[in-house]
């Protein structure tokens, strides 16, 4: 019984303030969807991280003949100098770092550097000798690519040591860039969503300030006059979550599936379906967010 | 059933006490007019029963309980055990007599059976029967009061407040709603009435209370009015 009426009087009450909480709905749509938005740009960030830490190498270019670093002052590298190289990063000393090595000579790398640029016409113009022998090095832990670094730039022989992780961090910079952004909007609109949902139920608890003042009288509980308020926000702001879930399901399934996935296959896309991960999320924010800011505005506006 | 213990309400430390030093007792099954001056005190003195304010000093009892220490999530269940009605009627306009009836039983619960046999009931002891599906504004004023009773003593309250429940109406009307009041009060419910209409004090002849200045100035047993005038001489 009581259920019942908690529920037409949120019904009256939803119908009496339509155009209140089709904003709320909207606000709560739109700062939810850049709140997923950012959390997107993570969870895509962490799976680019995942897939590419595993792979990444770091290479150590060894000199050839017109080097100019001070570890190559003795020319093109020598077979000791190589062996010493090698035996260095296969000691004890750098297990707990080096997964693998594997050494590319001159042939290879040539070998290589032809398949990669099959199409250009500088491919006929490069030389075996042009090219530097490498030692490919996989780490244990990719962010330990510093120890590497340190260690072995200035070994003689050793012309440059390099990771493609610089290239990656840049990538990533700029995606946690975008993700900072989508919170700040989303911080900014979340912030607006709270402010019009106070106002909502502000306007909501004046129209049916009558309502609720015979409530008091005849000794309604503080449940029964504040649940019907206290809810009509939270379901417009379960909507607007609802659809900003939508939206950003819709557009991971376009964007993501359909179009960057098979124009960059080597790359690793989440998937459509992790973001039905965030769906409770931004629900439950959602309804957090909207029961807040009632709670706050009904204390000050529905006296009990 | 009420009883003020050398009560005090301040509403600000500026001005007069709304309320000074009231002590008043008020037994079970009692029909008490208050009466007195507009400002002398008389919705205040309602509001502290209702625990709508607290009392400055002094205590409150309702029932034999200090409001004072009803806690919050509690006063529901006090003002269940209060029926109130106002001079200007507070009925909800979109809604029939029945439903405006059935409000007051919903809000706190009661089941649709139970409420589909109780509000009839009701109506016909406010002598409404037959105007169940009215909307307010179909009714006349004192047809409004007699629904506005109702919704009052449905939930069976051991209490009926009445502020100036007459104000409104001509003297005819009025005596039609002091006839339901007596009868709610014969049915054995206390019942407190702030007024100015000195016919129906006089004619009613029950105890009477004046207040003056936020002071009782006057308790009868079997009291009359007597006009501000006459106040003033006695
Ligand atoms: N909420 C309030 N804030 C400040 N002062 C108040 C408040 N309510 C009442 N008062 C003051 O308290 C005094 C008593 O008011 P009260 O309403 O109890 O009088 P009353 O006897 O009911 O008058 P009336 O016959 O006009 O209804 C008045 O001086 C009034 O101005
Ligand atoms: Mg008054």
């Amino acid at each position: 019984m009581r259920l019942a009426f908690i529920l037409s009087e949120i019904g009256s009450g939803i119908r009496r303030n339509l155009s209140m909480v089709t904003s709320v709905i909207l606000v709560t749509f739109i700062s939810l969807t850049f709140v997923g938005a950012a959390g997107l740009f993570q969870l895509q960030i962490n799976q680019m991280k995942g897939y590419w830490y595993d792979r990444v190498q770091v290479t150590l270019y060894l000199c050839v003949d017109n080097s100019s670093e001070t570890s190559c002052a003795t020319g093109p590298v020598t077979e000791d100098q190589r062996a010493a190289i090698q035996a260095k990063l296969e000691s004890e000393q750098f297990a707990p770092y080096v997964d693998t090595v594997t050494y590319e000579s001159q042939d290879e790398a040539l070998a290589h550097f032809r398949d990669q640029f099959a199409n250009s016409p500088i491919v006929d113009s490069v030389t075996a000798d042009q090219l530097p022998e490498s030692f490919r090095v996989s780490l244990v832990d990719a962010e330990k690519y510093e120890v590497i670094d340190e260690a072995f730039s200035s070994e003689p022989g050793v012309d440059a040591v390099s990771d493609q992780r610089d290239f990656l961090e840049a990538i990533f910079r700029y995606m946690n860039w975008a993700s900072v952004v989508a919170l700040a909007i989303a911080g900014v609109m979340t912030f607006c969503a709270i402010l019009l949902i106070a106002t909502t139920i502000r306007l909501s608890a004046f129209s049916r300030r009558r309502e609720t003042g015979i409530m008091r009288l005849v000794g309604a509980s503080k449940a029964v006059i504040q649940l019907p308020f206290i809810l009509e926000g939270v379901i417009a702001a379960v909507i607007g979550a609802v659809l900003a879930s939508a939206a950003l399901w819709g557009a991971s399934r376009f964007v993501i599936d359909g179009w960057l996935a098979n124009t960059f296959p080597q790359t690793a896309f989440i998937s459509s379906q992790q973001v039905l991960i965030l769906v409770p999320v931004l629900i439950l924010l959602g309804a957090v967010l909207a029961g807040l800011s009632s709670l706050l505005t009904l204390r000050r506006y529905v006296k009990v | 059933m009420i009883r003020f213990d050398n009560v005090t309400k301040t509403y600000d430390s500026k001005s007069q006490p709304a309320l000074d030093s009231v002590s008043l007792e008020v037994d079970r099954g009692e029909f008490v007019f208050l009466v007195g001056a507009s400002g002398s005190g008389k919705s205040t003195f309602i509001r502290l029963v209702l625990k709508e304010d607290r009392a400055t000093r002094g205590a409150v009892y309702v029932a034999g309980q200090n409001v004072a220490n009803i806690p919050s999530w509690r006063v529901p269940r006090l003002r269940r055990g209060i029926g109130v009605v106002f001079q200007d009627f507070r009925l909800l306009p979109n809604k029939t007599v029945f439903a405006n009836v059935a409000f007051a039983m919903q809000v706190i619960g009661r089941s649709r059976a139970v409420i589909r046999e109780t509000v009839p009931d009701v109506l016909a002891t406010v002598g409404l029967e037959g105007k169940n599906d009215r909307m307010p504004h179909e009714l006349s004023g004192g047809e409004q009061q007699r629904v506005a009773i109702a919704r009052a003593i449905v939930n069976r309250p051991g209490i009926l407040l009445a502020d100036e429940p007459t104000g409104n109406l001509d003297p005819t009307t009025s005596m039609g709603i002091m006839k339901v009041l007596d009868k709610i009060n014969q049915n054995g419910t206390t019942v407190v009435m702030a007024t100015h209409d000195d016919d129906i004090v006089d004619t009613m002849r029950k105890r009477v209370v004046e207040l003056r200045g936020g002071s009782v100035v006057r308790d009868d047993a079997q009291g009359i009015y007597v006009g501000d005038a006459g106040a003033m001489a006695g």
